[in-house]
């Protein structure tokens, strides 16, 4: 491989990475306005799942959690420490993800269809969906995610680090 | 070439933190001067991303309980939104066989309506179905608001289409609708609360909150069906507000 086709390769690579930011962003800034918009329907959503029995924890999850989705999408958006941005998204959306397979294991179990035929509110900010379509589409977005954690779409971002690992090589 | 390892990318001679490319770590040299974050079975970037992370969630945290405090729509967080006694889990997992009564006996009645009937019966509600809902709607009382009609869904839904004279009550934020509802539900002889039907329970939830505040138990009663059954059945609607005079037919 030459070096311009190099160049070009890293090119598209950090271009896609880019798209790939902006893409996550703008999905966590739509489904958090989403909630947000309508709260009580996603305290409503959030009970559903019996997480808490505290009405002012389960109140406080679902003022929060819409506003921080936004946040981290507005930061992914801009280019603002993406990879805390991105990190933060992972461990948010894993036990989100996990949550809601459980619930279609037991929406399956109790219809007794096919686990991809179950069709349910998450509270995902998306309105009803198919559980296949959902976990999938979790997945993508964790792939997404990691992509940035891993240093990735730094072009057109306002900070990426907001601390910058240069701090270690003056101590030397 | 470009490769990936636990401290980062190599370019060439030249090994970077993760997330630096080349063009910006092209200087530092594996054989020049080692950089001790970047020593083997360290991961140099982790610190600091941990870091933005944690400042992520701290100042997250305080964004969103800031924006939720200021958004006209935002939750109470110290309200119980779900007092003793309303709303109710929509099941995950429906009853697969009928269920008993405590003998362990006499199967009750599965019909969804029926099962609605005693969980509101056990709660001191009673159910209402169509055409009693329908006979109260055309009982000359109701337009004296001695037959009073409360529509429990939110105001956006209300406006799109509600019973003709039926008044606004969103039980997630009654504060609203006291002043108007009150002295109505007070005066009135017979109170038909609704939401949308189906799985929906804020008409009960509704009706329990205006039990709670003084309302007689005898006077309340839930429209199960809700203003899906009654647009279904091809009943008239209100758009805007109350007695906005924009009544359309539905069709059936």
């Amino acid at each position: 491989m030459n070096t311009s086709q190099t160049n070009r390769h890293h090119n598209a690579l950090n271009l896609s990475a880019v798209l790939v930011r902006w893409l996550l962003g703008a999905v966590f800034l739509y489904t958090g306005l989403s909630k947000a918009v309508h709260p009580v329907d996603f305290l409503k959503l959030v009970r559903q799942y019996d997480l808490v029995q505290s009405f002012w924890l389960l109140n406080s999850i679902a003022a929060a959690l819409p506003w921080f989705e936004i946040f981290c999408g507005l930061l992914l958006l801009a280019g603002v420490a993406v990879r805390g941005a991105a990190l933060t998204l992972i461990l948010m959306l894993t036990p989100l993800t996990v949550l809601v397979f459980h619930r279609a294991l037991a929406i399956q179990s109790a219809l007794a269809i096919p686990f991809c035929m179950v069709k349910f509110d998450c509270g995902c900010g998306t309105g009803e969906v198919f559980i296949c379509h959902k976990l999938l589409e979790n997945f993508l977005l964790l792939l997404m995610a990691g992509w940035l954690l891993a240093g990735h779409g730094r072009q057109f971002s306002l900070r990426f680090d907001l601390v910058k690992p240069e701090t270690d090589t003056n101590k030397t | 070439m470009w490769s990936f390892g636990l401290a980062g990318l190599t370019c060439g001679k030249s090994v970077c933190p993760r997330g630096w490319d080349c063009p910006r770590c092209g200087q530092i040299r594996v054989n020049d001067k080692p950089i001790p974050s970047l020593a083997p079975g360290r991961r140099p970037a982790a610190k600091w991303v941990l870091l933005e992370a944690v400042f992520v969630v701290v100042i997250g945290t305080v964004f969103a309980f800031a924006a939720n405090r200021v958004s006209p729509r935002g939750l109470a967080l110290t309200r119980n939104y779900f007092p003793a006694g309303t709303g109710r889990l929509v099941p995950a997992i429906p009853a697969a066989t009928p269920p008993h009564n405590a003998a362990g006996t006499n199967a009750l009645p599965v019909d969804p309506a029926q099962l609605l009937a005693a969980e509101l019966q056990a709660k001191g509600l009673q159910l209402a179905d169509a055409s009693r809902v329908l006979q109260l709607f055309h009982d000359p009382r109701f337009r004296q608001d001695i037959v009073v009609f409360i529509d429990a869904r939110d105001e956006q839904h209300y406006r799109e289409g509600h019973i003709p004279g039926a008044y606004e009550f969103d039980p997630y934020r009654p504060e609203k609708y006291f002043d108007a509802v009150l002295p109505v539900c007070k005066a009135a002889e017979q109170i038909v609360v609704y939401c949308n039907g189906g799985d929906c329970d804020d008409s009960e939830t509704a009706a329990i909150l205006l039990r709670d505040i003084g309302i007689a138990n005898r006077k309340l009663m839930v429209y199960g069906g809700g203003i899906t059954e009654w647009t279904t059945n091809g009943l008239p609607v209100e758009i805007g507000g109350r007695n906005s005079g924009n009544v359309r037919n539905t069709s059936k």
